[in-house]
């Protein structure tokens, strides 16, 4: 069973006893509209690269950007990351391998709306991926201040790369704090299937685990390290722009792909760790989910 | 998963046809850059290839190395001077051959 969570995000809830506040004059009104609609977007932790379903071995080139997604910003400034690393598995006839990335991070400014931000690539050779199998990478950001809230926010992001169609760990966890474990695979998804997960923390399912999900709807091109200027969809309200969903007493949850391109489901506040630095700590389980139109 | 189907298999031909189109072959090769060629097995449904047969021939079809994929669904042999091609062979429609021109590092 679902159970409807009173505990709506903390921002959002202010923003809009702050728009009520403004509402004054119709002008005032609709400004604070806009105000309160900004405040649902949700943040993201971006662990892209172009393509997940690879057919060989091929370079790869990642980008972590942390923004909204779904409105191509605001984007933030993140801090020096805690951890780039993949576990990589081929078939029944490997065991996992986990391989540390965190020395191929490279900071970059990416060019936000407004003005550039700090984030962070990288760049892995054509022997990084020579192996048939799955490629589970994992981002660990540092923890973001988000001051508007006076808490922090760290977002695991995973991005699942499979090598030649041939499976492996797609489906287990790596042992992260929390995170989502896919029941479908991340890279093989048709426009209007689904997807479902479980959210993991301390590798325990997370009963009715809240979580936000964003259409990467200003597509990112990673040479220029911007968003697309333009948005692929016009979302009639808040609520799609967004969309709140809660798991099941399983901590499973579905999510339905209705358009090609690249999907983020984000865990919120899922994860064993409640504070930092002396302030509220939220710890995310985010992962990113391909989907391809057939044609 | 792969297991159960072959057991499956041996009660009838048509089980074993469902079997044939219910996952496919992948073999994928490079070159180490010591003079060895690394080939890895597999399959879509991520089942072992160990023990598959594996053979290197040349531009004539003359076997210049051949062996079964390992324990790990490897097999790794020494890399001819001559234009090759690798053939990864788990039976009837689980064929996949590669040519040496494409094996790089």
């Amino acid at each position: 069973m679902t159970t409807l969570d009173p505990a709506v995000p903390e921002g959002a809830t202010r923003a809009r006893i702050l728009a009520a506040a403004r509402c004054a004059t119709r002008v005032g009104c609709a400004v604070a509209a806009l105000a309160a609609a900004g405040a649902a977007q949700a943040h993201f932790q971006l662990l892209f690269t172009p393509e997940t379903a690879l057919t060989g071995a091929q370079a790869l080139h990642f980008v972590m950007v942390f923004s909204h997604p779904a409105h191509g910003g605001p984007t933030m400034q993140m801090g020096a990351p805690e951890a780039f690393f993949v576990v990589s598995q081929r078939g029944d006839d490997s065991e996992p391998v986990k391989t540390d990335l965190k020395s191929s991070l490279m900071p970059i400014e990416w060019q936000s709306k407004d003005g550039p931000v700090h984030a962070y690539e990288a760049s892995l050779p054509r022997n990084a991926t020579r192996s048939l199998g799955d490629y589970v990478f994992v981002f660990q950001p540092a923890p973001y201040l988000e001051k508007q809230e006076d808490k922090f926010i760290q977002q695991f992001a995973k991005t699942v790369v499979n090598v030649g169609g041939v499976p492996g760990n797609w489906a287990e966890p790596v042992g992260l704090p929390t995170e989502i474990v896919p029941l479908d695979k991340p890279y093989a998804n048709w426009t209007g299937g689904v997807f479902r997960g479980v959210v993991l923390s301390d590798g325990k399912p997370v009963a009715n685990a809240e979580l936000e999900v964003e259409y990467v709807n200003y597509p990112l091109d990673i040479d220029v390290h911007r968003f697309a200027a333009d948005a692929q969809v016009a979302f009639p309200q808040g609520s799609f722009g967004t969309m709140g969903i809660h798991a099941n007493d399983r901590g499973e949850f579905t999510v339905g792909l209705a358009r090609a391109g690249w999907w983020g489901v984000c865990a919120l506040n899922v994860g064993p760790k409640k504070e930092h630095e002396g302030k509220p700590l939220s710890q995310d389980a985010v992962i990113w989910v391909q989907v391809r139109d057939m044609k | 998963m792969r297991r159960v189907t072959l057991g499956l298999a041996l009660l009838g031909g048509v089980l074993i046809a469902g079997f044939a189109v219910a996952h496919s072959a992948v073999c994928t090769c490079f070159d180490n850059g010591d003079q060895t060629v690394t080939c890895e097995g597999g399959f879509s449904d991520g089942s072992s290839a160990t023990g598959v047969s594996i053979r290197v021939f040349d531009a004539h079809d003359k076997v210049l190395s051949e062996g079964k994929m390992d324990g790990k669904g490897t097999f790794t042999f020494k890399k001819p001077e001559v234009d090759y091609h690798v053939i990864f062979d788990a039976g009837q429609g689980h064929v996949v051959t590669i040519d040496g021109g494409d094996i790089t590092e």
